[in-house]
């Protein structure tokens, strides 16, 4: 019961994590990223390659994240520019389209071209024992991880001045530009920092578990999942929904059986938007 | 000080307010007045870039802004105080007040100017804007214009949906603030109000000015005695 537990909140952290990338972009311009679970292992695979390569695993982790905040900005640059000058749903929609594509391209080339490589990250020493819990030193790694970065991206987001201005521009965009802010710029920046989050999740993904090069839709899955439970645009909601999702996952999983917990997870992730269709902690509109 | 000059604007290539042209000097309070969809907001919006104009120009201290987006004329010292408010509901007074500042730290005189002009916003420093009564929400957004040390301050309608004793109370801060030196310009439907705020008025039919004076000279025009101050 208490492995369950702290499994699930193992795995709700990440969950947490992987959707806060993607509910922010959501929440700041109205861009849904259907390509960030491909951010993720492209990433992944630059960490690869860094190894193969042997620069270390750090340094190759370094050029992981280097490579998610590129991917972000080349996201921005390229793909979104046509996406830029619609507004409300026709943005929504297109940016949906658009990266939709751009994630069955790099879907499609890595699994052509490296069709047996994944990423893993052995962390060294046995397991250990968190209350009285055996985890995977993986896991435990992971999750410290994951802990910090959540609590690194709260403080950005509630005690600093960049915070304040990402989050005016989630609330009125207008009244935003009327003080000086200018929501593209934000917009940018929380896409540099959405394929940085995304690298992480790989990199923590891959201390559990291979992050394999069809890994994209799977994470981008679940992702929207969390995003949608959470509520829309809403970080709290992010890492409410996060966890809320992992222990349901865990317990389907031990107590019902590994095939059925993907199941039980959309039904606990329907039931909520029927009864409160903007997620937990969404903004109504 | 704000020189605009052939102004055209609207939505979807219709145009809502055709061919403007209006003055403001440094330190006057000039009114632009007009019923309900005159074009007054478009006109407003046009200038403070949250709206693409289609023809015209707009020169602010010698500069042309026409053209420029919203956040960028803001930094020129032109501080627009919208009709619907554009507040961040979920955000603090207090919040509200450093992003006027953005991307400075407020300036605690200025800060404390504010808090003197509207005392109802220092009790409840803590509080949500969208928790906020309709009279709040006003100062606030004046606030939140003032924090970035406007010289010039336009309002559209300031007095939306408030109560009438509210609305006096906002015109009696706008003319403290009159008094300090700051430049008003002030889209009203409630004209009596501006009227005794402002130097000049223009009067906004159609989205086309009609008709220009001072304010006296106005007040005793018996067309705006009819359409607006309610005489006949």
């Amino acid at each position: 019961m208490r492995a369950t537990i702290v499994d699930g909140l193992a795995l709700g952290l990440r969950f947490g994590l992987l959707a806060a990338g993607l509910t922010l972009v959501y929440g700041l311009g109205g861009v849904l990223n259907l390509a960030y679970g491909q951010m993720a292992v492209v990433s992944a695979m630059v960490v690869l390659f860094g190894i193969d390569a042997g620069v270390g695993v750090l340094p190759a982790i370094g050029m992981g994240l280097v490579a998610g905040a590129v991917l972000g900005l080349i996201f921005d640059l390229t793909l979104l520019r046509p996406v830029y000058r619609r507004q409300g749903e026709s943005r929504v929609l297109l940016s949906l389209l658009l990266s939709l594509g751009a994630a069955f391209m790099v879907d499609g080339y890595l699994s052509w071209r490296y069709p047996f490589r994944s990423l893993s990250i052995q962390i060294a020493g046995g397991p250990m024992n968190i209350v009285g819990v055996r985890l995977g030193r993986g896991v435990v790694v992971a999750s410290g991880i994951t802990i910090v970065v959540l609590a690194l991206l709260f403080v950005l987001f509630r005690f600093t001045a960049l915070g304040r201005a990402i989050r005016s521009v989630i609330e009125d965009e207008q009244g935003a530009q009327l003080v000086g802010i200018s929501p593209r710029r934000m917009l940018r920046l929380m896409l540099i920092l959405s394929g940085v989050l995304a690298a992480i999740v790989a990199v923590t993904q891959a201390m559990v578990r291979p992050v394999t090069v069809t890994t994209g839709f799977e994470l981008t899955v679940f992702a929207l999942i969390v995003t949608v439970v959470g509520g829309l645009g809403s970080f709290a909601g992010a890492f409410l929904g996060g966890l809320g999702l992992g222990i349901i996952w865990s317990f389907a999983a031990s107590h019902i059986g590994n095939f059925l917990s993907l199941v039980i997870l959309l039904g606990a992730a329907a039931i909520t938007i029927l009864i409160r269709p903007s997620g937990l902690l969404g903004v109504k509109e | 000080m704000l020189e605009v000059s052939g102004l055209s604007a609207g939505y979807n290539g219709n145009n809502v307010v055709h061919d403007v042209s209006f003055h403001v000097n440094e330190g006057e309070a000039v009114m632009i007045i007009g019923s309900n969809g005159a074009g007054k907001t478009t006109l407003f919006r046009a200038i403070s870039g949250l709206l693409v104009r289609s023809a015209g120009e707009v020169m602010f201290q010698g500069k042309a802004i026409s053209g420029l987006p919203a956040h960028r004329i803001v930094r020129h010292g032109l501080g627009f105080v919208p009709a619907e408010r554009h507040l961040f509901p979920r955000m603090t007074v207090e919040d509200h007040l450093y992003l006027g500042a953005y991307p400075k730290r407020p300036d605690p005189e200025t800060m404390s100017i504010v808090l003197d002009l509207f005392p109802r916003l220092a009790e409840r420093l803590r509080q949500r804007a969208g928790t906020l009564s309709g009279g709040e929400q006003q100062m606030l957004a004046v606030g939140r214009a003032l924090m970035s040390q406007p010289r010039l301050l336009v309002l559209d309608e300031p007095t939306t949906g408030l109560a009438p004793k509210l609305a006096a109370e906002a015109y009696d801060a706008l003319a403290m603030l009159r008094g300090r030196g700051l430049t008003v310009l002030v889209a009203e439907q409630q004209v009596p109000l501006a009227m005794a705020l402002s130097d000049r008025g223009y009067v906004l039919e159609n989205g086309v000015i009609r008709m220009e004076g001072s304010s006296a000279e106005l007040a005793e025009n018996p067309e705006v005695q009819r359409a607006y101050l309610g005489l006949v």
